[in-house]
């Protein structure tokens, strides 16, 4: 049964490849009903593990592409295996059913700016890599697209980075072993460009490891640059009833409130997030 | 043929199918308003309501384990006030009876949730939830002591006309006491049960996988320790039984009536599917059209022994 409304959809979908890109990375490509509606980036999908009386909680996951074609629309997911749901994900074969819900959370929002840096740690690269291509898609010209790209070592970065769409924006890799690129976190060079391109003129999109968007989040505090972040944290529905994957949030008199990852997320502007953790 | 009857009575509270949406996992209803009608539901009880908001615990608040989850929310809601303000209108739509499951730190918190609710229009039932185990004060506290559960249970009485719900604890030596002190205090049913308390570590950091440390167990993992609670307060208690605790298909749904619960509430379920209590509901009437039952009642409390 289809359940649709104006903007969720709950439906089986069936998968067509699940391929690995790097040493634990994997590209999902599920097919589902035309209804589906087209997500936005930065928007996110509750994948069911079928057949699994186990891992009862579907998994959350940016969207990394989506394409509408003749009789089908096409998901595609950029996922890392990091615990037994992406395990018994990643051994999925094509044609298995799998139930998907979504396109769930608030996007990255679509400012005009003369410079945007896409700030990837990893597996992170996943909703910054469809944003590129709906910018390139929309034939944003006047836009310079810069992509900092942190990973473990060489054959990770190079499997991530055959997922960035072709186009004019720059590449800056970092790894952790220093196999390619600069050896160190990619918040190192992002500090060192920042110090001439941070201006209204700029924005930030970025994702990865909380360690990162911490550092990130100090790199821009007394900057007039404009960030926006995506969150992960773990959720039980996607939908906003659970209540389990809040973030805690600054308000304007210095409180705090809680804030759903997956309602009012996972996209937040980084000045509102309190990195406590 | 005559159609089914699926309509049960659970202690003056009138529900035209035993199919429930339980607290905590429905939110106020809106966040599945989307996915399906929600006047096809016998009842929705809404997320634990308490005097003023609160704020719950501090993430991470959830974490899976096997064939379940442990949850410490820490009962973050809106508060009363805004509940009724803003909440309840929307609930009011639709053809379903809304259940009011109220929290209190203290029994005179509860007294006034329940002098507010009942002045508020659209409201069906009372729930007490004396049974949270991710709150410091008030909550389980009052459900693991006969005597607190009764007098909570007897100053809500007291303050309304509405039907009273208590949802209780699996966390005590002996539930049936606890089911027949409120039975005694003048409840009108007992939803059971609440979650189990439990716990999990995060060995890489040895760190557990929650804030709050513990929290508590639902899913098809407690189903069995649920069931047989169901059967044992039925036996011990003249007030119906609402029957909680994993319940995921109508199968489930079905062996809980079968054990003697009136009615069903579905929780976790919902975060897996927002649809699944359709799902549940359809699969009982298959059920009842199946076995040739034409009343849903004559299933109740009809284990074979």
């Amino acid at each position: 049964m289809t359940e649709r409304t104006d903007n969720l959809f709950s439906d089986a979908g069936f998968i067509r490849h699940n391929r690995q890109i790097a040493p634990g990375h994997f590209l999902l490509s599920i097919s589902i009903p035309l209804a589906f509606p087209v997500p936005k980036p930065g928007q996110f999908c509750m994948l069911h593990l079928p057949g699994n009386e186990a891992m009862i909680l579907s998994r959350p996951f940016s969207v990394h592409g989506f394409q509408k074609k003749k009789k089908e629309a096409v998901l595609e997911i950029l996922y890392r295996v990091s615990g037994r749901g992406t395990q018994f994900l990643s051994n999925l074969t094509p044609g298995a059913e799998i139930r998907v819900l979504g396109p769930l959370g608030r996007g990255f929002w679509r400012l005009a700016g003369k410079r945007i840096l896409l700030v990837a740690g990893g597996i992170g690269l996943a909703p910054l890599a469809f944003f590129l291509e709906r910018e390139i898609e929309y034939g944003n010209h006047s836009t310079a697209f810069s992509i900092y790209l942190g990973a473990k070592n060489a054959e990770i970065l190079e499997g991530l980075a055959s997922r960035i769409p072709a186009g004019n924006q720059k590449l800056l890799p970092a790894t952790d072993d220093g196999s390619i690129g600069y050896r160190g976190p990619i918040t190192d060079i992002l500090k060192k460009d920042l110090e001439h391109l941070a201006t209204k003129e700029t924005m930030i999109l970025a994702c990865g490891p909380t360690a990162m968007l911490k550092s990130l989040a100090e790199l821009v505090t007394q900057k007039a640059v404009f960030c926006e972040v995506s969150l992960e944290e773990r959720m039980a529905c996607g939908i906003g009833a659970c209540l389990g994957c809040v973030v805690e949030t600054r308000n304007q008199n210095g409180s705090s409130t809680y804030k759903r990852v997956c309602k009012e997320g996972p996209v937040f502007d980084i000045r509102e997030i309190v990195w406590s953790r | 043929m005559e159609p089914l009857k699926l309509d049960v009575n659970v202690g003056g509270l009138f529900l035209k199918n035993p199919v429930i949406a339980a607290s905590g996992t429905f939110g106020y209803g809106e966040e599945y308003a989307p996915f399906f009608d929600l006047g096809m539901l016998g009842g929705i009880a809404t997320k634990g309501l308490s005097l003023k908001p609160r704020q719950g615990n501090p993430p991470p608040r959830i974490i899976e384990t096997p064939s379940g989850m442990l949850n410490a929310i820490g009962l973050e809601n809106v508060g009363v006030e805004r509940f009724i303000a803003e909440k309840l209108p929307f609930l009011r739509q639709f053809d379903t009876k809304i259940i009011a499951n109220i929290f209190g730190e203290t029994p005179e918190e509860y007294e006034k949730l329940a002098a507010v609710l009942s002045c508020a229009d659209g409201i069906d039932a009372i729930e007490i939830n004396i049974s949270c185990p991710n709150v410091k004060k008030g909550g389980a506290m009052f459900g693991a002591d006969p005597d607190l559960a009764a007098e909570v249970t007897a100053k809500v009485r007291a303050e309304t006309n509405l039907p009273v719900i208590v949802k209780l604890t699996p966390n005590v030596t002996d539930i049936t006491r606890i089911a027949l002190a409120v039975e005694s205090a003048g409840a009108d049913a007992v939803s059971l049960i609440n979650t189990l308390t439990g716990m999990s570590i995060d060995i890489e950091n040895r760190r557990p996988h929650l804030a709050n440390i513990t929290g508590g167990l639902s899913g098809p993992a407690v189903k069995p320790v649920a069931l047989r609670m169901v059967w044992e307060v039925f036996h011990a208690v003249k007030i119906p039984v609402i029957g909680i605790g994993g319940i995921t298909t109508a199968e489930d749904a079905l062996e809980f009536m079968i054990a003697g619960a009136v009615a069903i509430q579905v929780g976790t379920a919902n975060f897996i599917d927002p649809a699944s209590t359709l799902a549940i509901l359809a699969g009982i009437e298959n059920f009842l059209d199946r076995h040739q039952i034409g009343d849903i009642r004559e299933l109740i409390g009809s284990l074979r022994l």
